[in-house]
């Protein structure tokens, strides 16, 4: 197998970028304007899940700007403003499941899936971390707040869009893998 | 299910400054009131905030919603944090010695020790106001922005502030891709509900419901991936990446935008000389409070 350049930036990293961020962006704007079902004041967001995948099959550069981008687009289409510090949290969140794309030799072998979690959980927590801690120098608020006003809600919500649909997006990619010249 | 954008040309003085100006302004008046909670400050600085916006002529009807959400998130951020002490602020408010303007009770932990006072202090009603006021002036930077920036801009306005054209390249074509897949979707939930999903009704418990709502985003993602291959090739048979890119939106400075920069380097500069100073660096109580609680 040809060995991966996980910090490649070149036209198919662009294209690709663009369309997770687009696609984070419009995902996340369906559930922004209609929220799913939620526990207390844990949200869902599915779109996590797809940026999360962007960032495993195409590397970091490309999560991070899925997420930096995407979540920009997100607000836009919602309207809910311009807020720097949780979009780089979220393209943090795509930026450290990249840095598995050079671990993941098939997108449907229980290791590999197993891989893809592992640092798709890491990277919720490091993007939502970086966004509630930066709120206290931000905002104002103490550590408790961030803690647990902003950070558990987002990861808990996070993580468990992660486990369920990250597999299921991977195995339906695995089928179209070869076609794209990922394998 | 339309995916729009919240942009329209307003011709409005806000939509006739430089998209960079416009940022380089917000991030100036980020930076100034992340450091200060002087109310006599911070007061001042969110009426230029809210003058901007006002300047920006967004319609009520368009906004309405923004703002429940940003009122209603600052609210509970602020409440929330009031009630484990009001801690993370300036030192008088994390030292409070300040008199109580009411208390509702007193509490110690058996065993720990640890005693509570639910009430509010001088100090902590002026941490709250200014909280408050901050953090809706950081926000009121923030919402004009889909409003008012041309979503054609984004791409070109990042090129103009110097940024790689592969990355500046990846905004633009973000920003253009989102119509195709906003359609991609509606026709996704379309075709499925005519194959008899419920979108409204997923049925089981929570993990189940998320599990359900992968027959609306695997399809959209195969292929948004697989056009995307398509996109790849016709850039590569043009050669992209191989010389500077040229764009067709070319931004230029006006002197109303130098104005605005100057502005907005002025009140960072005054800013961090104040920090230097520990002037605006903690909270102001105006002396009436205090006579207010006899104090």
């Amino acid at each position: 197998m040809e060995k991966k350049n996980l910090w490649q930036f070149g036209t198919r990293e662009v294209v690709y970028a663009a369309i997770g961020a687009a696609l984070y962006g419009v995902l996340s704007w369906v559930t922004n304007a209609f929220p799913l079902p939620s526990a207390g004041n844990v949200s869902f967001r599915p779109a996590v899940a797809v940026l999360v995948f962007f960032g495993v099959a195409f590397g970091p550069w490309v999560g991070l700007l899925a997420g930096l981008v995407g979540n920009t687009l997100g607000d836009a289409l919602t309207g809910w403003g311009l807020y720097w510090n949780w979009s780089v949290g979220n393209g943090l969140m795509g930026l450290v499941p990249g840095l598995a794309a050079g671990m993941i030799a098939s997108f449907v072998a229980r290791k590999d899936l197993g891989v893809a979690i592992g640092f798709g959980l890491l990277g919720a927590a490091v993007g939502m971390l970086f966004a509630s801690l930066t709120e206290m120098f931000v905002s104002g608020i103490d550590f408790a707040t961030a803690f647990g006003g902003y950070f558990i809600p987002a990861l808990v919500g996070n993580a468990v869009v992660v486990v369920i649909l990250l597999p299921i997006i991977m195995i339906a990619y695995n089928s179209i893998a070869a076609r794209v010249g990922r394998r | 299910m339309l995916v729009n954008w919240k942009y329209r040309p307003r011709n409005t003085i806000i939509q006739r400054l430089d998209p960079r100006a416009r940022l380089a302004f917000m991030a100036c008046m980020i930076i100034a009131i992340t450091t200060l909670w002087d109310l006599r400050i911070v007061i001042p600085l969110f009426v230029i905030a809210m003058t901007l916006y006002l300047l920006a002529r967004i319609e009520w009807q368009d906004v309405k919603r923004a703002w429940f959400f940003i009122l209603t998130l600052v609210s509970i951020i602020v409440t929330i944090n009031l009630f484990l002490g009001a801690r993370g602020g300036p030192p008088s408010v994390r030292n409070d010695q300040s008199p109580y303007l009411f208390q509702l009770a007193t509490f110690t932990v058996p065993g720990v020790g640890w005693t509570f006072n639910i009430g509010l202090t001088v100090n902590k009603l002026m941490f709250v106001i200014s909280q408050f006021l901050r953090m809706m002036t950081m926000a009121i930077m923030g919402i004009p922005i889909p409003y008012t920036l041309d979503p054609s801009l984004y791409g070109a306005t990042f090129k103009h502030m110097r940024l790689p054209d592969k990355v500046a390249y990846s905004i633009d074509l973000a920003f253009r891709l989102v119509p195709s897949y906003g359609r991609d979707f509606a026709l996704t939930v379309d075709a499925q509900r005519a194959r008899g999903y419920e979108v409204e009704h997923l049925k089981g418990g929570l993990f189940e419901r998320i599990r359900r709502l992968a027959p609306l985003i695997v399809p959209v993602v195969v292929h948004a991936i697989i056009a995307g291959d398509e996109i790849i090739d016709a850039m590569e048979l043009r050669a992209f990446g191989t010389h500077p890119r040229t764009w067709s939106r070319v931004l230029h400075f006006e002197t109303r935008d130098y104005v605005l920069m100057v502005l907005g380097l002025v009140i960072l500069a005054g800013s961090i000389v104040m920090g230097v100073a520990q002037i605006g660096a903690d909270i102001w109580v105006p002396p009436f409070l205090y006579e207010l609680v006899g104090a």
